[in-house]
């Protein structure tokens, strides 16, 4: 019953989480497990929608985040990898082949990795973060959040059009590549021009697909990026491209017509129809130096924990999600005031588990991307994908 | 296209695919968006940097000079 006395007080939350996607709903999921009030808010009505993301997850990242692979959000399994060249050169990497006692459909195999309806996907997640305790808001805007002298601080909201105001020891900017929440402490979020890759995908009826994650690299097809093709279950496809607006001049959706018109694949493609449309901004860019501020933290693509070479962040969204969950946990059941010297640990932690390695593929995508020659270029990245994803690679885990 | 005079963003909402992208190499200050996750329009933009309309993957952000806008209002 609505509240007519004007007495209404404050609700209050050890922690609130802005934006229930991947790294938010698994922030709330372990700080909620680990014994904290948490509030986890999202200004959509439907998670996951719209679809921004090819949904590709490794099994390895579902195991390492405690999600247990449930038919309810996968749309098919993966067992391996196309790298293609320009030309249609390639190299395969099919786990079904290489390690078959291991990775395959069969009894005692498992699937190296899925291709997820992240509608399903994100769903799933809030519902594991409001199981466990967490206060789920949806169509609940974030506006901004004040720093109050007793430690905690105050976190305005618009909410189904009414203005609400809690209290919380600390906020969590998981709001994605568009973040807004770390400019409120100042945090520069934003990405250069040169470093956020534009992303356009068709999800398709009419293309074959072999349980591969297909990915073609090349200047012609998707300059400062790469173009796909991935199973979508059901007999559905992926095709789709990122591209970085600093080396060419055509947007994406034209490179998209480009690469199915004209590319090696245009026979596979022919009679392909569309069924949706989908898009994104893939932060190809080094994290976030600082990911915390006084009673704030980022996780996720807010803090820009996307993988520079493959342009994943799911795995990574789960990975920080869990970090900064328990470290939160922990920090406020110790009583310690939630200083930016003191969340300073979430960023450490972070750095220790996955943080150095990322910044290491962000250096090799640099290098990679600022090579001035094309050819040159187009060969680095076609060696350096198939590298990437083969049993000896160092960053398999990443 | 490079500009630094102030402009007013328009968004082609027919082909707006809600993507974040031109919010997320947004220079602005917090809240320069709209509830769809797009940089913000009919308010002006005095960095004038147009990389949200360089990244749109589907070229549906477009602009008017500030003054031109007031002039044609007035």
């Amino acid at each position: 019953m609505p509240d007519t006395t004007g007495t209404a007080k404050m609700e209050e939350y050890d922690i609130v989480v802005i934006g229930s996607g991947p790294a938010g709903a698994t922030t709330a999921w372990y700080a909620a497990k680990n014994g904290l009030r948490v509030l986890l808010t999202d200004k959509k009505q439907e998670l996951g929608a719209p679809v921004q993301c090819s949904g590709a997850v490794s099994h390895n990242a579902l195991e390492q985040a405690g999600v247990l692979p449930a038919a309810e959000f996968i749309h098919e399994a993966i067992y391996g990898f196309a790298i293609y060249n320009a030309t249609g050169e390639k190299k395969v990497i099919d786990y079904r082949n290489i390690k078959p006692d291991e990775y395959g459909s069969g009894e005692g195999c498992k699937p190296l990795g899925y291709v997820v309806d992240r509608r399903r996907f994100d769903r799933y997640l809030t519902t594991q973060a409001e199981r466990a305790g967490t206060t789920i808001w949806l169509k609940t805007e974030a506006m901004g959040y004040r720093v109050l002298d007793n430690g905690s601080c105050e976190v305005d909201f618009r909410k189904f059009n009414e203005a609400v105001t809690v209290n919380a020891k600390v906020v969590v900017g998981a709001d994605g590549v568009q973040s807004q929440v770390g400019k409120w402490a100042g945090i520069k979020t934003h990405i250069k021009l040169s470093e956020l890759a534009s992303c356009l995908q068709f999800v398709v009826d009419g293309v074959a697909t072999d349980g591969l994650l297909e990915i073609v690299t090349g200047h012609k097809w998707a300059p400062g990026g790469y173009a796909w093709v991935f199973p979508k279950g059901y007999g559905y496809a992926e095709i789709g491209l990122g591209i970085t607006k600093t080396m060419c001049t055509a947007n994406a959706q034209d490179y998209l017509d480009h690469f199915l018109k004209n590319s090696f694949f245009k026979e596979r493609f022919k009679n392909c129809r569309i069924i949706e449309i989908q898009g994104g901004g893939v932060p190809l860019a080094a994290p976030l130096k600082t990911q915390y501020a006084d009673n704030l933290i980022l996780v996720g693509d807010a803090a820009r924990h996307v993988n520079s070479i493959t342009g994943g962040g799911i795995h990574t969204a789960l990975g920080s999600g869990k970090i900064a969950g328990e470290f939160l946990a922990a920090l406020i059941k110790s009583g310690k005031p939630a200083t930016a010297e003191n969340l300073k640990g979430y960023h450490d932690n972070w750095l220790k588990a996955m943080g150095n390695n990322m910044w290491k593929l962000y250096n090799v995508k640099r290098k990679i991307f600022d090579t001035a020659d094309v050819v040159q270029r187009d060969e680095q990245l076609y060696a350096t994908m198939s590298n990437y994803f083969s049993p000896e690679s160092e960053y398999k885990k990443i | 296209m490079k500009t630094k005079q102030p402009v007013v963003f328009e968004i082609g909402w027919n082909a707006c695919i809600k993507c974040g992208a031109c919010v997320a190499v947004c220079p602005q200050e917090a809240g320069f968006t709209t509830p769809f996750d797009t940089i913000a329009v009919n308010t002006p933009c005095d960095i004038a940097c147009m990389f949200c309309e360089a990244v749109c993957p589907v070229s549906t952000i477009t602009h008017t000079l500030l003054n031109t806008a007031l002039s044609s209002k007035s």
